[in-house]
């Protein structure tokens, strides 16, 4: 008896994940490999209390972007990479970096949010633009 | 209740029975037990980045890192580090064979905890890895016969993650139309010009037309590779072709431990029981001897009982079935079925004389 419920659910979970792996952002135990060409870029920006827009590849308050996002592929977003695990993947990563980097750089004081404008090439289709932007930061500037 | 209802009661209960029966039929363990040895290099690969990583003062949190949950619980700089390094000894202690069943749990452990602690941890590979481990955790595996169910999931696992694959490039038009295969060939046109490839290969694999047989062939080979592997008279194809698309991956894609992981979880296909067929050799003769002396160090399946034969006779092997192969014959089958020598000999069963030369 517990075999079986032990068998039966561990099937049912296995065929469960790989059907979520068609909605889901990160496709956990999906296992759908290499499932698409697609390729994005973005130019990631922060936006001041002042309302300056500057650039994540300029080192700011001693961070670099590339130090606070290493994995993924997203440490240098402004050239065109493979969105390795789908573009949906890909800018889920962003959108979630972009929150973490707002919410983890404490020596920043004029950051008020950071935004993406994102290229993406989903396969062989005509580029998208998409604005992904970080939640807005407490007591900025 | 009514006599229709009684009946498919009874069936449903009969139904019921043989299946617990399968999970419980005694199976050799061998094959779980090896992959248990050549898994602990897997958990080893996985680990080196972390621990790299480590060793260079950083861990996940110290830069970009989404965890799946708020209630997941994350430890102190020093104990995570400590559990990798746990996880690197169990991962040789597994291999290696001391306090393995422990080992094996503690790298599970440390592994899937590692894996759940960030999105960014998540890769297919990693997946597998867990689920690999996992099922090894549970099996017996610290004797000779053990209930089948960690084998058959273990199974289900390895063919479900190529059906998966197949799946989902067979159902998007861009895959199975070729589109997918095109466009990465064609981004990654300059790392194509650095190879040692012809040019009239480089043009092939950057022609359109070409990926348009090419994803179909691919698809229906993860399809071939899921389904082939349940059916005794396909099973040995199967296998053949699984290394082949693993070795292919591998020179084309960086994908971590997947490679050597799925091509060392296709052992669980071995039929598991031991000792069940017989290699006879003379032992007088030195060519009998060597291939004895092959066959003691590499069958690590336990296929073969290696006896001696009459004097001045051939080479023999009888099969499980009965039937018997004599020289060439009887070497290349013996070789097929040695997990290191398999994959080269398994194309030498199909020749005619060899065919010829097995007796029922």
């Amino acid at each position: 008896m517990g075999r079986r419920v032990v068998v039966l659910a561990v099937v049912l979970l296995q065929v469960g994940f790989v059907a979520r792996a068609y909605w889901s952002d990160h496709k956990e135990f999906g296992f759908q490999m290499f499932p698409e060409s697609s390729t994005w870029r973005a130019d990631v920006v922060r936006v001041t209390a002042d309302g300056r827009r500057i650039p994540v590849e300029v080192p700011w308050s001693g961070y670099r972007w590339e130090e606070l996002v290493r994995d993924r592929g997203l440490s240098y977003p402004q050239f065109r990479h493979h969105a390795d695990a789908g573009l949906d993947n890909q800018l889920a990563f962003l959108d979630a970096a972009l929150d973490w980097v707002a919410g983890n750089t404490p020596r920043d004081r004029e950051t008020r949010y950071l935004e993406a404008r994102v290229t993406a090439w989903h396969n062989a289709d005509r580029p998208q633009v998409r604005v992904l932007r970080s939640r807005v930061r407490e007591g900025a500037g | 209740m009514n006599a229709a209802a009684l009946g498919v009661q009874r069936r449903a209960g009969g139904a019921l029975a043989a299946f617990d029966a399968l999970l419980a039929r005694p199976v050799s363990m061998r094959a779980l037990q090896l992959l248990r040895v050549l898994a602990g290099p897997a958990v080893l690969l996985h680990l080196q980045p972390f621990l790299s990583a480590s060793l260079d003062g950083r861990i996940y949190s110290d830069s970009f890192y989404e965890p799946y949950a708020a209630w997941y619980p994350e430890l102190p700089e020093a104990v995570y580090i400590g559990l990798l390094w746990l996880a690197a000894v169990a991962a040789v202690a597994m291999t290696i064979g001391v306090f393995s069943r422990v080992a094996t749990a503690t790298a599970f452990g440390i592994v899937a905890y590692n894996l759940f602690l960030s999105t960014t941890h998540f890769h297919n590979n990693r997946a597998y890895l867990v689920i690999v481990l996992g099922l090894l955790a549970v099996a017996p595996l610290g004797r000779e016969t053990g209930p089948g169910w960690p084998l058959w999931l273990l199974r289900f696992e390895c063919s479900a993650v190529y059906f998966a694959s197949a799946f989902s490039k067979l159902v998007d038009p861009d895959w199975f139309g070729g589109t997918v295969t095109w466009q990465r060939v064609v981004h990654a046109k300059a790392d194509l010009d650095a190879w040692i490839l012809p040019d009239w290969a480089v043009s092939l694999l950057t022609d359109r037309s070409f990926h348009t047989g090419a994803a179909k062939l691919i698809v229906l080979t993860e399809l071939f590779i899921a389904i082939g592997l349940w059916w005794p008279r396909t099973r040995y194809a199967a296998v053949w072709v699984a290394v082949i698309f693993h070795l292919t991956i591998e020179a084309s894609a960086s994908v971590q431990v997947f490679s050597y992981l799925a091509v060392c979880v296709l052992v669980v296909w071995a039929v598991p029981s031991t000792r069940d067929r017989v290699l006879r050799l003379d032992a007088a003769s030195a060519r009998h001897r060597r291939l004895g002396a092959a066959v003691r160090a590499l069958d690590w399946l336990a296929r073969f009982r290696v006896e001696q034969g009459a004097p001045g006779s051939a080479l023999e092997v009888v099969d499980r079935d009965g039937s018997k192969m004599r020289g060439g014959s009887a070497v290349a089958f013996a070789l097929s079925r040695l997990p290191l020598t398999a994959w080269f000999a398994l194309p030498a069963l199909l020749l005619p004389a060899v065919r010829r030369g097995r007796r029922a």
